[in-house]
């Protein structure tokens, strides 16, 4: 009954994942692989023997570096996503900052302009 | 009299936007056009200009949605009654959008989605289409006891209250479809369909085209109706908004 320690920490985090999303903190589409993750947790943790089952499949001797060999494949897949996301927003966030600096300069330069106007009108 | 905005967002349009542009002059004069220019390269902008309508510039690609996001919030600044979605690829047809203003406005209905389906219009579409449609349909009937016959429609008319709404989601999903109707109708507002006719695509690519992105479109569809699900069943009281009519 070891494994009921694990079922228990699969769904807590299953509804920390989604409790999350609703308060808006995570988007939807982010929390899809890390949920994914979460039932693969559960499901292992209720039939524990079925890594020894994918194991003999992938012809492994000892099954729990199946399971550790996954595990790591698993995240650096989350890593590599994860970095393509920063590297695509990073591109965006320096699009928006020079557009914002130019319209920021246009502004400038059409206040300045109307200034001598302003100064008239409050006398 | 309401102010009614016709939002297109147009990606690679340069073939298409022209007539669609003329075709909304001539036969909804009425309405004011907005078209969102997602980044395209060609020249949809240029074409735009021509015909001296309002044209918003995204500075790079965002996508059908955001592009959608945009005018709404362009709608919301400005403070319009109603919008009408418009696909800028000459399927939607303008007298059409007249209709969905005036059933929108007749049954007093937050969000009018045109369908293809509800009268047979001879539309034909891929089998792929066919069968979300018909899933999302279904889906929508079980849970939320409402027949809507075309979920996957775009040709929508907003009213004041959901434009606003759109406007200030923080999370607009990418594919705004089934899983916003859902939302909608369980949130409370008034989701009515109104029977149109739609051309076949005349250029350009789709962009629910291939076999991956199909695929793709369907797990995020169902994934964020399930998200949908768990906040209605969640949070029942909160979720359910106050609205006035």
């Amino acid at each position: 009954m070891n494994n009921i320690y694990f079922i228990i920490i699969a769904v807590i985090l299953m509804i920390y994942i989604v409790h999350t999303v609703r308060k808006n903190k995570l988007s939807v589409k982010a929390s899809f692989w890390w949920l994914i993750g979460s039932v693969i947790i559960l499901l292992l943790s209720i039939f524990p023997y079925s890594i020894n089952w994918l194991a003999e499949i992938f012809g492994i001797a000892y099954p729990p570096a199946l399971l550790l060999t996954l595990a790591v494949v698993f995240l650096l897949f989350i890593n590599f996503q994860d970095s393509r996301h920063i590297s695509e927003q990073q591109a965006k966030i320096t699009e928006l900052a020079e557009q914002v600096a130019l319209l920021k300069f246009e502004q400038s330069r059409s206040t300045t302009k109307r200034e001598p106007n302003d100064k008239k009108s409050r006398k | 009299m309401h102010r009614v905005l016709v939002i297109i967002p147009a990606h690679n349009e340069a073939e298409n936007i022209s007539a669609v542009i003329t075709e909304l002059q001539r036969d909804f004069s009425t309405a004011d056009i907005l078209v969102v220019n997602d980044y395209s390269t060609d020249a949809t902008r240029e074409i735009v200009a021509k015909h001296h309508i309002p044209c918003v510039d995204n500075i790079f690609n965002l996508g059908y949605a955001w592009s959608i996001q945009t005018g709404l919030k362009y709608a919301t600044a400005k403070g319009y009654d109603y919008a009408i979605q418009f696909d800028a690829d000459g399927q939607h047809i303008a007298a059409e959008a007249t209709k969905l203003y005036q059933t929108a406005v007749k049954a007093n209905s937050d969000i009018v989605i045109g369908s293809r389906y509800l009268e047979d219009s001879g539309y034909k579409c891929a089998f792929f289409r066919r069968l979300g449609q018909k899933i999302f349909s279904l889906l929508i009937r079980i849970f939320c006891q409402k027949r809507i016959t075309d979920p996957l429609s775009g040709f929508q008319c907003l009213n004041r209250r959901v434009i606003e709404k759109y406007a200030s989601f923080n999370d607009y999903p990418e594919f705004p479809d089934a899983n916003l109707i859902i939302e909608m109708l369980y949130r409370g507002y008034k989701v009515t369909e109104a029977p149109v006719k739609m051309r076949q695509r005349q250029a350009g690519e789709s962009m629910h085209g291939g076999i991956i992105a199909p695929i793709k479109y369907m797990v995020n569809m169902f994934y964020s109706i399930f998200f949908v699900f768990l906040q209605h069943f969640g949070f029942k009281r909160r979720f359910k908004e106050k609205l006035h009519r």
